[in-house]
């Protein structure tokens, strides 16, 4: 990351002090509650940072203390690597601006100015020493040390440092590694809507590999609020990649500084070296078309040729961007997440796959949970991230709030007065971007501005899980038809023919026909379980035929196939349709009788299947089941193809980074893609729209 | 022609509940749900008689199938009613609506969900069978009216003896109270001397016009309504309005809601469309308050709600307010928003009522005393 002293380097030196007061409203320190959410944001997603590179699963501890006055005093633990002692000055006490332009990558701290402002804070509100204790797993001892700041040379003061051995408050225990800082502030602890509270709980969402817990003690030390956030999954997030800048979001500026800096002699090599998506072919063009010599020397290049290439970049067809710098959170996992923080009764959560912006790769997660704890009174709650930090300020002029209010929630069964706005009911949406340059509204970083293709994808995501919640609503709407006809025709048809038999006294009559009169249907009723002695997701069918005819049906089931998912046990056989559908053809089914299928999944944990699609194929509706339609089976199967090519393309790339790619090949990874992939199967009556 | 001696007896209102018995068996023999046909109660579905000079029910019919929770639930709610009202005819007893709703209690998937449904369903049995209620011995415990005025009454006792009544001398200020039955097996019209009867909306402007001797004063016998009237007492307005020959006077606030207490005494109610021949009294006059009283007499009085507009709209489209007085009315209360209070007239001090109101209005319509 790159220094402010770096960045100012060619301008006057300003005192760090100035600095912060000038801009304390975009970085974070503008109210006094606010700063405490800031100051937790800046610990923890350092913490959650730390361990991720390292490896480590967080246990994130925050304790908030009222003091006198307005002091609070702030202490936060991690269990990370923790920080050698050589470097916790310039940890502490170096401004950290923006992020690299040289390697782009996905991470939290993007979007902050780091712990130091922390530190800055502190001092100037209560001239209050942070005091850290860190400790490495190498090291037989930990570091005790406090800081101050040198304002005029932006740089630590340390003092009282000791080495000791570390024994955990709580648990006694020697802390093995990890990170310990406390600091007093001005600031203001309070509920609601943006409170510290509710930071951790949605960084606890996106975060589901991580235990976050939050004490929050008034003047006298009693407990004013607590929140304990254990994790739901042992598995953290992948190491991402770093790539370099594409061609396509690179600006005149940044392009001349990369040039000037170069170390390359040949511009072919500049090109291919310093961006990603150049191969040999592609920068050669690039030159051609901008009139420039291959051997120039990229120092050398002015700024009327600088122009010329950046025209180019726009001209020459480029390979996109690697997305493996990108780390989605998997939409299984915010299931998990969202599961632990709101208790729903439905919960729809779909990873669009990667796509790029101006040169920037992202991707795009939603979520959407219903029913159940949440108040079906006013607007849904939005849950907006970028790159897995939470963002709770500034929602209406959010482009992902756009996104939401500019789908139409009725069509989905969500109340949405005149269209417009958030919709209104029992829910809770997700929207999470994941991107190595998030734009933002401004540089507060509460808002993400405005891009047509993140809206796109978002509204694409969206309309997935709307798609999802209006599937549960009317099967939640047919599954009680049903049942109210189950107990019509089984409880309350015998008693009006007993009772009429009594009154009459004759003879009670034969039912059976009446049955198949009153219900003249076939009904599909499935019920997902889970076997906890065998750990096994289980699915059973039942399908009951009340019409005067004998029906012959193809039942399918649609599941959560990959590679560690796997169908263990099925009763009735039948065969794999496509990826992520089971096909049974059923024996013909005679009036008034029904017949049952059963599966067991493996590689699923506890409520990980809790919602799924049945569809038939076969003359005449059932009640509980749609009819499938066979072009969206023939999409799966294509999308299908298309993920395995994808999958040998990028085998191939990662051997041959750079290498010529022969035009052929080319296209075909652009169609690649531009795909939408295995989420066609929702995208598909959409197309009406 | 009296309903009385068309009365059914024992065997003839048990006969007619098995009829429902028997349509329902006889379906589920053929093999097809259980049902009951009757017509449909609601405003769209009442015509005007001719003959009868009321309004009754029309030809529209509805099904009540079982192949509906709902209808199939209601049914079988039926079949308890029948074998219920069976017993008590047996037996010799009868109930209320509200004990018949907690005994439904014990019938399991039979049972009523609230009140408003076992009253809903003993209407239907009455239009099923063309019986009364009385019949089916069952009763409101809403209370009859309250008369007051020179009328004498004979009404059987709980001994079995006949009690005569004079509503004048033999009662206090709360005036003799209409027993749920006035059927000519409990209630007996002796003798009166009266020109009209005047029902009167609230207990308020009742206890007004006999404080005032308004009864005496106007040669007139006064009945309390209390709201939208019960069934006797419409049912006993007909018979002293038939047997004595005296006009109905009624005087009510003004508002959609006293138009519709008028209506259910003059044409008949449309929950009771079935047996409006028997409580409808054809002929009834509304007296005030109307909407040309409220600027007439300058009353003070109250801007028109929302509920209260769309009343109003509804009467518009309701065939027994399809005149053109009533018209004018609805649309000249529309025209300035207002409604009043019968007790508004107090306005002009607590005598004005009987000594300025009521006799100019009674003169506008030939009963000037």
């Amino acid at each position: 990351m790159v220094d402010a002293r770096d960045i100012s380097g060619k301008q006057k030196q300003i005192a760090v002090s100035e600095f912060f007061e000038k801009n304390k409203h975009f970085l974070g320190f503008d109210s006094l509650q606010r700063s405490l959410i800031t100051a937790v944001k800046e610990a923890v997603d350092n913490s959650l940072d730390a361990c991720e590179e390292a490896r480590i699963l967080p246990n994130i501890v925050v304790e908030i203390n009222r003091l006198k006055g307005e002091d609070i005093e702030l202490i936060s633990q991690d269990n990370g690597p923790g920080i050698p002692r050589d470097a916790i000055e310039n940890v502490f006490g170096k401004f950290l601006l923006g992020s690299r332009f040289h390697a782009i990558r996905q991470t939290r701290g993007q979007q902050g100015i780091g712990i130091t402002g922390v530190v800055m804070y502190a001092q100037l509100t209560t001239g209050a020493k942070t005091r850290v204790i860190s400790k490495i797993a190498n090291d037989s001892s930990a570091v005790f040390v406090e800081l101050g700041l040198d304002t005029r040379k932006n740089r630590a003061i340390k003092s009282k440092e000791r080495r000791e051995v570390w024994i955990d408050e709580n648990t006694g225990e020697e802390v093995r590694h990890g990170l310990k800082i406390s600091t007093i502030m001005k600031a203001k602890y309070q509920r609601g809507k943006q409170s510290v509270y509710q930071y951790l709980r949605m960084t606890s969402i996106v975060n589901p590999h991580a235990t976050i817990s939050l004490i929050v003690r008034g003047k006298d030390g009693e407990i004013i609020e607590e929140g304990k956030w254990i994790r739901t999954s042992e598995r953290l997030p992948r190491v991402v990649e770093e790539i370099k800048p594409h061609p396509h979001g690179i600006q005149l500026g940044t392009l001349q500084r990369m040039l000037r800096e170069s170390e390359q002699r040949k511009m072919t090599s500049f090109l291919r070296h310093n961006f990603s998506g150049v191969s040999v072919r592609a920068a050669k063009e690039v030159l051609s078309t901008s009139a420039i010599e291959d051997d120039r020397m990229p120092k050398r290049i002015n700024s009327e040729d600088a122009k010329k290439l950046i025209a180019s970049f726009q001209r020459v067809k480029l390979l996109p961007p690697p997305t493996d710098c990108l780390s989605p959170i998997d939409d299984l996992l915010i299931k998990k997440g969202l599961s632990k923080a709101i208790d729903s009764r439905f919960a729809s959560t779909v990873t669009r796959l990667p796509t790029v912006s101006q040169g920037n790769p992202f991707q795009i997660e939603v979520g959407l949970v219903f029913g159940g704890d949440i108040s079906a009174d006013g607007p849904i709650e939005v849950l907006r991230f970028a790159n897995r930090v939470p963002l709770m300020y500034q929602q209406g002029g959010c482009a992902l709030t756009k996104a939401i209010e500019s789908i139409d929630w009725k069509r989905y069964g969500l109340d949405h007065p005149g269209g417009k706005g958030l919709p209104k009911g029992a829910a809770a949406v997700l929207i999470h971007l994941a991107s190595t340059n998030v734009q933002f509204t401004s540089e507060a970083k509460e808002a993400v501005a405005d891009n047509e293709e993140v809206f796109d994808e978002i509204r694409k995501g969206l309309l997935e899980v709307g798609r999802g919640l209006k599937n549960h609503l009317k099967k939640k709407d047919q599954r009680k038809k049903a049942k109210e006809k189950f107990e019509l025709v089984n409880v309350i048809l015998p008693e009006i023919a007993k009772k009429t038999s009594k009154i009459l006294g004759r003879e009670e009559p034969d039912l059976a026909p009446v049955i198949t009169q009153i219900m003249n249907a076939v009904f599909c009723e499935e019920e997902l379980g889970w076997d906890k002695e065998r750990k096994l997701a289980t699915c059973s069918i039942k399908i009951f035929n009340y019409t005067a005819r004998a029906r012959a049906y193809t039942i399918l089931l649609k599941w959560p196939e990959n590679e560690n998912i796997t169908i263990v046990e099925n009763s009735n056989g039948g065969r794999k349709e496509a990826r992520g559908i089971w096909a049974w053809r059923l024996d013909t089914l005679n009036p008034g009788t029904s017949t049952t299928i059963s599966v067991s999944l493996s590689g699923l944990s506890k409520g990980d299947w809790t919602d799924t699609d049945i569809f038939f194929r076969g003359n005449g509706d059932i009640i509980g089941a749609t009819k499938i339609d066979e072009k969206i089976l023939e999409e799966i199967r294509k999308s299908e193809a298309l993920a395995a090519i994808r999958n040998e393309i990028s085998e191939s790339e990662s051997q041959e980074t750079n290498e010529i790619v022969s035009e052929g090949e080319l296209v075909k990874k652009e169609e690649t893609n531009n795909s939408d992939g295995i989420n066609i199967f929702a995208d598909f009556e959409e197309g009406s729209e | 022609m009296s309903i009385v001696g068309q009365r059914k007896t024992k065997e003839e209102v048990k006969d007619a509940l098995k009829d429902i018995a028997s349509e329902m068996h006889n379906k589920m023999e053929k093999g097809v749900p259980p049902s009951m046909t009757l017509p449909v109660r609601s405003k769209t579905n009442i015509g005007f008689d001719n003959k009868l000079g009321v309004y009754k029910y029309g030809k529209k019919k509805s099904t009540r199938d079982a192949t509906s929770l709902g209808s199939a639930r209601q049914l079988l709610r039926s079949l308890h009613v029948t074998e219920f009202i069976e017993q008590m005819i047996d037996s010799g007893k009868s109930s209320t609506l509200r004990e018949m709703y907690y005994i439904s209690e014990a019938w399991g998937h039979g049972k009523f969900g609230s009140q408003n449904e076992s009253n809903n369903l003993a209407e239907d049995l009455e239009i099923v069978t063309k019986c009364l209620r009385e019949d089916f011995k069952l009763r409101p415990e809403e209370d009859g009216a309250r008369i007051i005025g020179n009328v004498t009454f004979e009404e059987r006792n709980r001994k079995g003896d006949w009690m005569r009544i004079n509503c004048r001398d033999d009662v206090g200020d709360s005036g003799y109270g209409v027993p749920y039955n006035v059927e000519a097996e409990k209630l007996t019209l002796i003798e009166e001397d009266v020109d009209f009867i005047m029902a009167i909306e609230t207990g308020g402007m009742f206890d007004r016009l006999v404080e005032n001797g308004f009864d005496e004063e106007a040669r007139c016998a006064l009945i309390h309504l209390k709201g939208q009237p019960a069934r006797s007492t419409r049912r006993i307005m007909k018979r002293m309005s038939q047997e004595w020959n005296k006009p109905i006077i009624v005087f009510a606030d003004c508002d959609p809601w006293s138009f519709r207490i008028y209506a259910s005494i003059a044409y008949g109610a449309i929950k009771t469309a079935h047996i409006s021949e028997y409580l409808a009294t054809k002929g009834a006059q509304y007296l005030g308050i109307t909407a040309d009283d409220i600027l007439a007499y300058d009353l003070p009085s109250d801007e028109l709600t929302k509920q209260d507009l769309s009343a109003l709209d509804s009467e518009l489209t309701d065939p027994r307010f399809n005149t053109g007085y009533w018209r004018d009315q609805i649309n000249l209360m529309k025209e300035i928003g207002k409604k009043a209070e019968q007790q508004s007239l107090a306005k002009y001090g607590l005598d004005f009522v009987t000594d300025t109101y009521l006799p100019e209005k009674l003169a506008d319509i030939g009963l000037g005393y």
